[in-house]
């Protein structure tokens, strides 16, 4: 039955699907043809798939909401209090279609930035090396799906030695209701490039969609990435995405994650340090509340010796709220020296609340240092004694503590403005009622 | 130094060696006949033929897993045979009757029962195949209402607590290997500590698994009654064999109010050899149920043998204060591969549960650390704490991890850690230092990194384990 459920599901997604191809080039239509072909082999995972086991996704089956149909009628001042002030280069998509006119670029000269389709005769023969490389949609039917309907997406290609100071915003705007987006990124950092990029997901309204985002980003030998990915869906919405980083020699990524929004989100992220010495940081924090669920799943794969890879995700949990983490670092036969780890902590705030850990290690060479940790409880007695015994009250001392351990992960981001908004966000759902 | 450490390792396995004693087998094949037959040679009552037979009907239906992290040829469960036993003698009064060929084969092993019975005051009941041979201290055991002997020997004297408590803790189709197990288990012990009593002894039993190409499916079913508690043992060797030979064996623990459970085994069964042919297959099903308050059920296991190790101990902290504990040493080389860890399921309040799992992995072997720690709504101020190390000798073995933490009460406390490490040049220079040599050092090393778990087994299995970790590793390390 829920197998009927789950073709019927994929099949009404597709039909909505139609090739652009006057705009595109073989090889694009070559890639779409390999996803969609892929995705009418596959179903949608269930919960006895070992990567969907703690998140239910049939929800979605019934929810066959066909792709968005681009919408011009939105306006600079509608969407003016998202930016920030930081940005110089922003990138805004309404429901994962291109707005050239909401968008400011001011740094095309350094760098290639702009929407996909505009740079495919230019910069073909680049996109065709790295789009869809590295996100794999061979088992993965969201990625597929999305690779099927790639058609508007950021594109940031930073040229050799190139430093970028100011991050560049890419704004993904949910505005219409019972709809599917796709939004797709790609970073692309040559040799010595230094960039910040920030992947923002915001609703105008409470609405159901569905966000299926598929980014890539590549960077080459001692480029420096650091990528803000933050997710402030709707809370009627589902949120699917999966972001693959291939990491040459001696390059660095270093990412913080934030989860807010959705009914029910997925995040994939998926980093293989392709080569030696290279090096990545990646920080996570997940506040939801309500009925929410919110699933992040990591893989570090260490394929060369003398890596690096530090990870902290948090998560908050109020109300019946679930919250799902799944940690794998895979230390690949020959990998020596190398250095990981890896620490799950959880915070549960209320009675029904819910939390599903599962830091993973898979090792396979002998000279490494690697180590996990996992933890789950409530705030401290003892720390809210020493709050009270100063003066503070009950209450103020819970909020303070539960403020302070989500904020740890927020102080990571690099971009002040941002920072502050979201220090602010995590402080009002931090509150005690 | 590596050379010095791969000679070490490498040793052959000392205890391969094939008793001729001549057995009773049933031929090859599972079905309902085999079933019926076993049932009837066993002379058992209709409801445990009927729990078999629904076992069987379960297991029909149900499909080999495939989630494990080992690898094994498809088995044939058609080419088992399902019943093989000592031809019968006449009932044995003392220890001196007993086939001088089996002793022998238990002297060889280093497993001096008699002396050890007298000197060290260890009831053993011994298992040869599928069939107790001998039981010694029963009387004594007997005095204080203790209950101790093959679960054959309990079906027929005491019916009512068998089919009270069998398949109550691992029900028939809880899995494949234990629907198996409960539909042709042969033998196994039985042990029953009635209300308040302490046991004034170690339990210990002896499984050996010896006829070629036949399974063994024993069956261990221990109570411990309010206010009771026992210490059991259990060890194992097996002979050098060249087919794999399939054990799945379901051990059920049951501790009532305040009652205390022990549960300590020492696994030493054929590994394969260097090539990793042969080997037993070691899938096994065990679970204790802390079902009284303040209850305590615990595990320790040093997993040296078998070709395939893959089970784990778990605990069901069913009763209010109820204490679960899991101390683990596994150590593979080779082309043994492991995958064990434990399941502790909390569901009364302020229940707390204890992981120490240490895995040593030399040579091609893969060892794998799989734990799930589940907190129930029910389980108001429950506590875990879980650490598992790993230590790898070698580049081309592997240590893997999968713990699941599962919380749904906000007042538990869940803590987990896991590290993997090596041997290092400087702790070897160190040692070496002072006048230690590779060898010596590194059993020195292994048995620290082990001690945690080494300390919980009862002082005559801790002198064994520690010999036995030295010459599994000896020349593996470098």
């Amino acid at each position: 039955m829920s197998e009927i459920v789950n073709t019927d599901y994929l099949q009404c997604l597709l039909k909505s699907w139609s090739v652009k191809s006057a705009e595109s080039q073989s090889w694009l239509n070559q890639l779409r043809a390999q996803a969609i072909d892929r995705v009418s082999t596959q179903k949608l995972p269930t919960r006895r798939d070992e990567e969907w086991r703690f998140t239910d996704i049939s929800p979605l089956a019934r929810l066959p909401y066909q792709s968005s149909q681009p919408q011009y009628d939105l306006q600079l001042h509608d969407i003016e209090h998202l930016f920030l002030d930081e940005a110089k280069n922003r990138l805004v998509f309404i429901d994962g279609h291109y707005s050239p006119q909401l968008s400011t670029i001011t740094d095309d000269k350094a760098l290639v930035i702009g929407n996909l389709p505009e740079f495919l005769s230019a910069e073909g023969s680049i996109l065709q090396s790295h789009l869809g490389q590295y996100a794999q949609f061979d088992d993965n039917v969201f990625t597929a799906l999305n690779t099927a309907f790639l058609r508007d997406g950021a594109l940031i290609h930073v040229p050799k030695n190139i430093l970028i100071a100011e991050p560049i915003h890419l704004l993904f705007i949910a505005t219409q209701n019972e709809v599917t987006s796709y939004p797709r990124c790609l970073l692309i950092g040559e040799t010595g490039s230094q960039v910040t990029i920030i992947e923002d997901y915001v609703a105008l309204q409470q609405a159901a969609y569905i966000t299926n985002s598929v980014t890539e980003i590549s960077l080459a030998a001692s480029a420096h990435a650091s990528h803000i990915r933050i997710q402030r869906e709707s809370t009627q919405a589902f949120h699917l995405a999966n972001c693959a980083v291939s990491l040459a020699h001696a390059s660095n990524y270093q990412s913080v994650s934030i989860s807010l929004g959705s009914q029910i989100s997925r995040y994939n992220l998926d980093v293989r340090l392709t080569d030696e010495a290279a090096e990545c940081v990646i920080d996570g924090l997940t506040l939801i509340s309500d009925r929410q669920l919110a699933d992040t799943h990591t893989c570090i794969d260490h394929l060369k010796p003398n890596g690096t890879s530090h990870q902290q995700h948090k998560c908050i949990v109020d109300d019946a709220a679930h919250a799902v983490f799944n940690g794998k670092i895979i230390v690949r036969p020959h990998a020596q020296r190398t250095n990981s780890s890896q620490s799950s902590r959880n915070l549960l705030l209320s009675r029904a609340a819910q939390i599903d850990t599962k830091p993973q290690l898979e090792i396979f060479a002998d000279d490494v240092k690697c180590a996990h940790g996992a933890t789950v409880g409530q705030l401290d007695p003892e720390e809210i004694f020493y709050l009270e015994s100063r003066g503070l009250s009950e209450m103020a001392a819970r909020n303070l503590l539960t403020y302070a351990f989500g904020a740890e992960i927020i102080s990571r981001i690099p971009v002040t403005s941002l920072k502050r908004q979201l220090e602010q966000t995590v402080l009002n759902q931090t509150q005690s009622k | 130094m590596s050379a010095v450490l791969q000679s070490l390792v490498n040793q052959p396995y000392k205890h391969g060696f094939v008793t001729e004693i001549e057995s009773d087998i049933a031929p090859k094949g599972l079905n309902e006949e085999i079933i019926r037959l076993i049932s009837a040679k066993k002379n058992e009552p209709e409801w445990l033929l009927s729990f078999r037979l629904k076992a069987y009907q379960k297991w029909l239906t149900m499909t080999e897993p495939k989630w494990q992290n080992v690898q094994y040829p498809k088995i044939d469960f058609q080419e088992i045979s399902y019943y093989s036993a000592p031809k019968p003698k006449k009932k044995l009064a003392s220890m001196d009757e007993v086939d001088p060929e089996l002793l022998r084969t238990f002297e060889k092993l280093g497993v001096p029962m008699h002396e050890r019975a007298a000197l060290a005051g260890v009831a053993v009941d011994v298992i040869f195949d599928s069939v107790s041979v001998a039981t010694t201290y029963k009387q004594k055991l007997a005095e204080v209402g203790i209950i101790f002997c093959s679960i054959s020997e309990a079906v027929q004297a005491h019916p009512e607590l068998i089919q009270k408590y069998l398949g109550s803790v691992v029900p028939v189709g809880d899995n494949y290997f234990a629907a198996l197990n409960s539909a042709v288990f042969t033998d196994g012990s039985f042990c029953f500590i009635p209300k308040g009593v302490k046991c004034p002894m170690d339990l210990s039993t002896y499984f050996r698994i010896n006829t070629e190409g036949s399974g063994q499916f024993e069956r261990t079913l221990i109570i411990a009654e309010e206010g009771a508690s026992v210490s059991y043992l259990e060890g194992c060797t097996a002979p050098r064999f060249d087919t794999n030979q399939l054990h799945a064996a379901v051990v059920e623990l049951i501790a009532l109010d305040n009652a205390e459970i022990k549960y300590s085994t020492v696994q030493n069964w054929y590994a394969g050899d260097e090539n990793g042919v042969g080997g037993i297959y070691n899938f096994v099903t065990k679970r204790g149920l802390a079902k009284g308050v303040n209850s305590r059920i615990s595990w320790t296991q040093v997993e040296t043998g078998s070709a395939i190790t893959w089970k784990y101990p778990s605990c069901i902290l069913r009763g209010d204060n109820s204490v679960g504990e899991f101390y683990s040493v596994a150590v593979t080389n080779n082309y043994q591969q492991a995958d064990t860890g434990t399941k502790m399921i909390h569901l009364g309040k302020n229940t707390r549960s204890t992981i120490v799992s240490k895995g040593i992995s030399a040579g091609h072997s893969n060892s794998s650390y799989r734990g799930l720690v589940r907190i129930a709504p029910t389980a108001e101020g429950a506590r875990n704490y879980s650490q598992c190390d790993s230590m790898l000798i070698g580049d081309q073995c592997g240590a893997h991890t999968f713990p699941y933490i599962q919380v749904q009460n906000n007042s538990a406390k869940v803590e987990h850690e896991a590290s993997t490490s090596k041997i290092g040049e400087d702790q070897l220079f160190y040692f070496s230092q002072r006048g230690i040599d590779a060898e010596e050092a590194v059993s020195m090393i292994i048995n620290g990194f082990c001690k945690d778990v080494f300390q919980q087994l009862p002082m005559e299995f801790a002198v064994e384990a520690t010999k036995l970790l030295s010459f599994k590793l000896e020349g593996s390390v470098g």
